[in-house]
């Protein structure tokens, strides 16, 4: 297991340093960790974070993008990227000999071309990829209760964006997204495993000093929870898409939760596992009896607003029925708060973040978007504690805060009306 | 270097039953266990298919006087994370948590293999979620795809006793229908020690960890261990039309190198350079160069002890003609051989893979097991980096031309019907054979 207290530098260009070595881990991993995502976007610019994602593994000034390729399979095959509605990661690992390799490597994927030819045709790699995932009835059905729930704010967009949004966004455009929200003090690299701490922060001091601020400060972000806006908007409301081509029915529901820097964090995570976690009472009262094949609940969260999200999937007949009992099990999730039951899960949850540390990439992902999410970085044995710690009072005041007791209701499926 | 240089080896032992313990000792709070009974969907009875994915779910349903929601509680008071479930050619049971635990998660899952209560009320229940979830591979054609081309690729032979390849863990409507309790309960007899592997890894004393894996899995039953041949037929090409999907699903299969040959590892750098990352040449030529894919990948596919290829693609209608036709130039150049810097960039790749897969207990646990299994025999880290570093480019070479696998290409597709003139997917010598939509969902190509 990494030593205690990652080690936290603020670089003079104002790229943050994040460092936590393991001497005892077999391999090392780094990612940069950018503060931006699709949230940030404007409606006609949809997908353009996730576009850029893309294009920055297209090559540099200096590396074409088979070039910049070719050095990340040298590096093992481990490189790869996300985007989420605020965070972009760019992420790699290595054998701990070649630290500096990773580190350079990763470095010139951060500083890309955008070269007009590359983005054309990156472009119909992510039409393709829209094309996969629209014909996923899973990924469909929470894209349509993201846009009821959280109305016109941009929480509630797809992050690839559509394809009409995707097929309109100019070289320009990207290149102004990327000038805006990738300036110095939106990135964090993060380093874990095995490498040599001071060796490491040598280097960035050398390569990272000069990391370009953004030109102009990227628009505010929209707040997800404010009083007087209009997100989330939660209408409360029940909303069938009938597609007669599909032979089962998905329904999805979302609620109000915590915000990723809530002191509850945790104990919300336990009452969604006692609701809906595999051993929790959907699981019992859903697919136990055959009614459904599939019925969960998970808790979500954004840096200034969470939510519980979940659903379940069940014959076109059924469904009308199972979505009474899902509602049913959420209106009485105070009985499942037993001293028993959230010791089981707290300890399930405690083990499990034990586990992920594990290795040294496991470890990347969870302090690197932990800093992104919250500003902080506890080590994992802080980060067990936090579970542990998680009494029956704490989730019955969740369950206060957050009654699920309103749903906001989206169906896909062979069925008119539910 | 590191200071904790990987591996003291690993111990292999057989339990007096037969059952096979392959086990690494390594430090840290954690254990992981990956338990392989070698009972899968293929060994499903011809008629019944489905057997030994409803006889998983049904062992879980009550075990040794616990009834099914303490034996969940059991296993959550553990703090456990489990892992597993019925693939093709065998049945697993994965269990990882801390090391104190490590003795009550053996013998939970022992019971539920040797002990269970399966209740007979229970079993409507349980075909009945099985034929749900064949019902939901259908909504996805890319599932629909992965069966349809095992289907097609490994038909089972006709009067077979088992009914084989072509069918996912779920099983088939009428193999569904076809299942009693005292049919699971004759399956059942299958499960046991004769050609089971536990891989295990944990910080014990190698006789610590005997006695512990003695103690818990010693008296499971006999059991049977009995191969199902995986025969590939070769040169056939088929296509379902789905009006309704948004992209045309490809699948290849073709002939490969089985596990323990001589020519294993040569197969496994050209794989590689196909398909290990995003400079190889499939990524390159079909997303990077041409953008006509998000998702493209060849990977080895092991069955009944031999190798196949098995490559995907989705592209949308219009483009998957030229999709199909660059993959198939990719494999029809494979005898040509790989340049120097594919070679040095495919072996620095499995090189740094071997490392990442031992890495995390649940990783190489699950690689022991696989590795007792397969190759008869724990093949360590130091021993699989030495003999990639001992591969040379013309190794590699010398057997790429004597591997030419693309003539022998089986091809199956899902999508619109949506091929002009001229853009008919058509795979150079294939036969084309009429495949009728089949109510068969899938499982994963890539076992």
């Amino acid at each position: 297991m990494p030593d205690p207290a990652p080690q936290h530098h603020r670089l003079p260009g104002g790229l943050t340093l994040l460092l936590e070595p393991d001497p005892a881990a077999q391999t090392v991993a780094a990612g940069y960790f950018v503060n931006t995502g699709s949230r940030e976007e404007s409606a006609a610019e949809m997908g353009a974070s996730h576009f850029i994602e893309h294009l920055l593994f297209k090559g540099s000034d200096t590396l074409s993008a088979a070039q910049l390729n070719e050095r990340l399979d040298d590096l093992g095959g481990h490189a790869n990227a996300f985007t989420s509605e605020e965070a972009t990661v760019y992420h790699a690992a290595t054998l701990p000999e070649r630290t500096t390799e990773l580190l350079g490597t990763l470095t010139e994927l951060m500083r890309p071309a955008l070269r007009p030819d590359d983005i054309a045709t990156e472009r119909g790699v992510i039409l393709e990829e829209i094309a996969m995932y629209a014909e996923q009835p899973a990924v469909r059905v929470t894209d349509e209760l993201r846009a009821d729930y959280w109305g016109d704010h941009p929480l509630g967009w797809p992050i690839l964006g559509t394809a009409a949004t995707v097929t309109d966004l100019t070289p320009d455009a990207l290149r102004r997204n990327h000038r805006d929200r990738y300036g110095a003090d939106r990135v964090t690299l993060t380093v874990t495993g095995q490498f040599d701490p001071p060796a490491v922060l040598d280097w960035a001091r050398t390569h990272l000093h000069d990391w370009p601020a953004a030109t102009r400060p990227a628009p505010p972000r929209l707040p997800a929870r404010r009083p007087d806006h209009a997100a989330p908007r939660h209408p409360g409301t029940v909303r069938v898409i009938n597609d007669p081509t599909l032979s089962r029915v998905q329904v999805t529901a979302a609620a109000p939760g915590l915000d990723a820097t809530h002191p509850l964090r945790e104990a919300a995570h336990v009452l969604a596992d006692l609701i809906g976690g595999e051993n929790g009472a959907l699981y019992w009262h859903l697919i136990d009896d055959g009614s459904c094949d599939s019925a969960d609940l998970g808790h979500l969260e954004y840096q200034d607003a969470g939510t519980f999200e979940g659903g379940f999937s069940c014959d076109p007949d059924r469904a009308a029925a199972a979505l009474a009992t899902y509602r049913r099990v959420l209106a009485g999730a105070g009985d499942l708060i037993t001293p028993v039951a959230v010791r089981r899960a707290a300890r399930k949850l405690a083990v499990g973040t034990l586990l992920r540390a594990e290795t040294p990439q496991g470890r990347l992902f969870t302090l690197g978007m932990e800093f992104l999410a919250t500003g902080r970085t506890p080590d994992t044995a802080a980060s067990v504690r936090r579970y542990e710690q998680v009494t029956p009072d704490d989730v019955r005041e969740v369950l206060r805060l957050c009654p699920l007791d309103r749903l906001t209701v989206v169906a896909l499926g062979p069925i008119d009306r539910l | 270097m590191p200071a904790r240089s990987h591996p003291i080896p690993a111990h292999l032992w057989t339990l007096p039953g037969g059952l096979t313990v392959a086990f690494e000792r390594r430090s840290g709070p954690g254990f992981a266990f990956d338990l392989r009974v070698p009972v899968g969907s293929a060994h499903d009875p011809a008629g019944q298919e489905g057997a030994s994915g409803v006889l998983e779910e049904w062992l879980f349903k009550g075990a040794d006087g616990l009834d099914a929601r303490a034996l969940q509680d059991a296993f959550d008071d553990l703090g456990v994370r489990r892992g597993g479930g019925v693939g093709p050619e065998a049945t697993r049971f994965s269990v990882s948590g801390l090391l104190a635990d490590l003795g009550a998660a053996l013998t939970l899952t022992a019971s539920v293999l040797n002990a269970p209560h399966l209740p007979e009320d229970e079993l409507p229940v349980l075909t009945d979620l099985a034929r749900q979830d064949l019902e939901g591979l259908l909504d996805s054609p890319a599932d629909r795809l992965a069966t349809l081309a095992r289907q097609t690729a490994f038909p089972a032979p006709p009067g077979a006793p088992l009914s084989g390849y072509g069918h996912p863990a779920s099983g088939t409507p009428q193999g569904l229908e076809a299942l009693t309790p005292a049919s699971l309960r004759a399956h059942l007899q299958r499960y046991g020690q004769a050609g089971s592997v536990l891989g295990l890894v944990a910080d014990l004393h190698p006789g610590q960890a005997r006695d512990l894996t003695a103690a818990a899995l010693g008296g499971l039953r006999p059991g049977v261990h009995e191969p199902v041949p995986a025969v590939l037929r070769r040169r056939v090409q088929a296509h379902v039309t789905d009006p309704d999907a948004e992209q045309t699903h490809l699948s290849l299969t073709l002939p490969g190198v089985p596990p323990g040959h001589p020519d294993w590892m040569a197969w496994q750098v050209a794989l590689t350079a196909l398909s290990g990352g995003s400079a190889s040449r499939l990524f390159h030529a079909v997303r990077e160069e041409r953008g006509l894919a998000y998702a493209v990948s060849a990977s080895p596919v092991i069955l009944g002890g031999q190798g196949f290829l098995g490559a995907y693609a989705g592209s949308t209608p219009a483009r998957a003609p030229e999709t199909l036709q660059v993959i198939l130039a990719e494999l029809e150049r494979l005898p040509q051989g790989l340049t120097p810097a594919e070679f040095g960039r495919a072996r620095a790749g499995l090189d740094a893979s071997v490392v990442f897969g031992a890495e995390s207990m649940r990783a190489r646990a699950h690689a022991l097991t696989r590795d007792a299994a397969v190759f008869g025999r724990i093949r360590s880290v130091p021993e699989l980096r030495e003999s990639l570093s001992k591969l040379t480019l013309d190794d590699v070479n010398a057997f790429l031309a004597r591997y030419h696998p693309a003539p022998d290409v089986t091809t199956v597709t899902i999508g619109p019907e949506a091929h002009g003139p001229g853009e008919s997917l058509t795979a150079g010598n294939a036969e084309p054979i009429p495949l009728q939509p089949s109510d068969h969902p899938s499982e994963t190509l890539h076992a």
